[in-house]
């Protein structure tokens, strides 16, 4: 992120004491989900929209100076010339839709697909900000998020602050005040984002699932060509074509450093254990699978054989061993249409 | 049915729904979560475009098999409530613009142990009661925190379909049908697909926004703050390269005594049938014998013959357990020695590739 921020606890607008949301520095996380979700609302939008706007639910921590922004969901809107509808009723239908499945998750604001901000959105900040059916007493986050064709995303997340001189401009006045934000991904989705980003250079913008032996192939390739241009970059250095560096070396040489140190035996020791773990391990898997496999189509195959017994045929069952399950055929059979009979 | 069409041949999954399965699968883990999944049937494609988390309902469960844990959140697609909130769910965010139609739902997994009941009755639902063209998509959390995303999808099979609707699970119709357990499901290829707009927004997380050379950094501690020293790269991804390889072998273990353990039950229990049975048949027999011997000197002595049927009403031959769980654990292992042979791949790779770098005197030979 190229922004900093500069956090100012500002003195409040007119309005009294106590119902304003409060201003305090306030630390956004965005989680890639709701990022995605936005996207695709964006791409969804009608012909004739500018950009379309929705709500962001999340958590809060507890002392309300992070707000992690986890979800998003569309939120069908109008704008004019002169005047802007949203549909709160499907808003507040679809907000209570989605805490019946993620009753751990709040109303933390809204976003909009352009980074403009008029004086709707301050209209709408003010309605999700508000008491009742808004964040009061936390700020309401308005997260932008510009998804102009042919410019880099552009996202910004603000927190707002009334102004206005007198309380009737005040519905439709807001300061809005930047907050940094980070997106954060955590550890389960990694391997989504790493599988998603595998489609990044292909022109079906599509990709398979890899197995485990290919994802280790590709990591493997990436840290042998990371490899490649590290000793490329040493050696231009070592024959003077590239200015050194110390930190550079510094920091190569603390990463050299990482290398354990262990004994050849050990080593040897060590992996004759473990791979023998694995090997044995795999082996039993299989085997049990087999075992299975085999038990399974003995318990039903013997019946196959038995099966010809209505037709009079059965004389080869016999070599089957004596697990008595074989005579039966018939005896159900006469009882099943006699019980389709009364 | 009206969609004669070719049969569904892959499925194409939005970014979008990666995330959202993914997200609320490791936000539940250890439970279960499922969810209801939205998009299109483009002739034989089924483009998965949107999902959404179904609440947990709690129920009581109707089961086929009673042994199975009442799991509220394994069981809630089929339940009533849900199937209303489906419907509201569908048909609200049909008004922002976003495909309606129910193809399918998602459910996660732990290491693969996703084979039970649950999901074929679940599947089943869906297969029969909602929508034929439908997929169940299974997230294992665990799998896919060891490096590679681990999704897949699953129909039920045709076969399957048929012999689950009326419940025919015993030897015979077992050998009429040849169904076998690896006839239950059908696994369909995934295809994970990006909007313009993700393609966009991977590509400016990936590299930070400085172009043209840049400056060498003046010290260790610049350096290390530099954007580029933590620039997220997300493919490959190199938790792969972990070398922890007895924990995964280890909860595999588990499982795989666990289903051992089920296979017993199952066997025992078909032993007992079996047994019963030649009992039962054993006392038919004899009494038959019997009757027909006394029926014989009635005969002599010219009295009225006996019925030789009556032994239909005075003994009654058990019911034969169903198979169906055997067939399932039998999958399940299946699914688990699978699941090992791919890790061991891997694991012994990365083995070999440690000594052979530990070791170098050694490779060459």
């Amino acid at each position: 992120m190229a922004d900093s921020f500069l956090h100012l606890a500002r003195p409040l607008g007119p309005v009294s004491v106590g119902t304003a949301p409060t201003t305090a520095p306030l630390n956004v996380v965005i989680q890639p989900q709701a990022v995605f979700s936005i996207l695709d609302h964006s791409l969804r939008r009608n012909a004739d929209q500018e950009r379309v706007i929705g709500t962001l639910l999340g958590t809060r921590s507890e002392d309300g100076g992070e707000v992690e922004v986890r979800s998003a969901f569309a939120v069908g809107h109008s704008e004019a010339e002169d005047q802007v509808e949203v549909d709160m009723e499907y808003h507040k239908q679809m907000l209570a839709l989605h805490l019946k499945a993620n009753p751990r998750e709040v109303l933390v604001g809204w976003y909009a697909t352009a980074s403009e901000l008029n004086t709707f959105s301050a209209l709408i900040q003010n309605f999700y900000s508000g008491q009742g059916d808004g964040t009061w007493p936390h700020p309401a986050v308005h997260l932008t998020v510009s998804t102009q064709p042919g410019k880099d995303l552009e996202t910004r997340a603000y927190i707002s602050a009334p102004v206005g001189v007198t309380a009737e401009r005040a519905a439709d006045s807001a300061a809005f005040i930047p907050v940094p934000y980070e997106l954060r991904y955590g550890e389960a989705d990694k391997s989504g984002l790493e599988a998603i980003a595998n489609a990044k250079d292909t022109e079906e913008r599509s990709t398979g699932i890899t197995s485990d032996v290919e994802s280790l192939e590709r990591a493997i390739e990436e840290v042998i060509s990371m490899i490649d241009r590290v000793s490329r970059y040493v050696e231009s250095v070592i024959d003077e074509e590239t200015p050194a560096s110390t930190a550079m070396g510094q920091f190569l040489l603390n990463s050299l450093a990482l290398a354990p140190k262990v004994e050849p035996a050990d080593i040897e020791r060590d992996f004759n254990n473990h791979i023998q773990d694995v090997l044995v391990v795999s082996y039993l898997a299989n085997t049990i699978r087999t075992q299975m496999e085999l038990s399974n189509r003995l318990a039903t195959a013997q019946l196959t054989l038995g099966g010809g017994e209505a037709t009079g045929e059965g004389n080869q069952r016999n070599q089957r061993g004596n697990k008595g399950g074989r005579q039966n055929n018939r005896p159900q059979d006469r009882a099943a249409t006699e019980e389709a009979r009364a | 049915m009206a969609e004669s069409q070719s049969p569904l041949v892959a499925v194409k999954v939005e970014a979008l729904v990666v995330m959202k399965i993914i997200k609320h699968c490791s936000q539940t883990f250890p439970t279960t979560a499922t969810g209801s999944l939205v998009g299109l049937d483009n002739e034989g494609l089924l483009e998965i475009t949107n999902s959404f988390p179904l609440p947990v309902v709690e129920t009581p469960v109707e089961s086929h098999s009673d042994n199975a844990a009442p799991n509220p959140a394994a069981s809630a697609p089929r339940t009533k409530a849900n199937a209303v909130y489906q419907a509201e769910m569908i048909r609200m965010i049909r008004e922002v613009n976003i495909d309606a139609n129910n193809v399918g739902w998602y459910t996660s997994a732990n290491m693969g142990n996703w084979v039970n009941m649950n999901v074929i009755e679940n599947q089943y639902f869906y297969q029969k009661e909602m929508n034929e063209r439908t997929v169940a998509l299974i997230h294992d959390v665990s799998r896919s925190a060891q490096g590679a995303l681990s999704l897949r999808a699953f129909r039920l099979s045709a076969k399957f379909m048929e012999a689950f609707k009326e419940n025919k699970f015993n030897s015979e119709e077992l050998q009429k049908s040849t169904l076998r357990y690896q006839d239950i499901f059908e696994e369909l290829p995934i295809e994970i697909h990006n909007s313009h707009l993700i393609t966009s927004l991977i590509h400016q997380l990936q590299c930070p926004s400085a172009s043209g050379p840049t400056d060498l950094p003046p010290s260790l501690s610049a350096l290390e703050s530099s954007p580029f020293s933590k620039s997220s790269t997300f493919t490959p991804n190199f938790d792969n390269l972990s070398l922890s390889v007895d924990p995964f072998l280890e909860k595999n273990c588990d499982l795989l005594l666990d289903s051992i353990e089920a296979h017993n039950t199952e066997t025992n229990n078909y032993q007992y049938y079996q047994r019963v049975l030649g009992r039962e048949q054993q006392k038919i027999n004899n009494w038959k014998q019997k009757r027909s011997q006394e029926n014989a000197t009635r005969a002599a002595l010219k009295q009225p013959l006996l019925p030789e049927d009556e032994w239909q009403r005075l003994f009654k031959l058990p019911a034969e357990p169903s198979r169906l769980e055997a067939m399932l654990n039998t999958r399940q292992v299946e699914q688990f020695s699978r699941q090992v042979d791919s890790f061991v791949s891997s694991a012994t790779g990365k083995m070999f590739a440690v000594k052979g770098n530990m070791l170098p005197g050694e490779t060459a030979n």
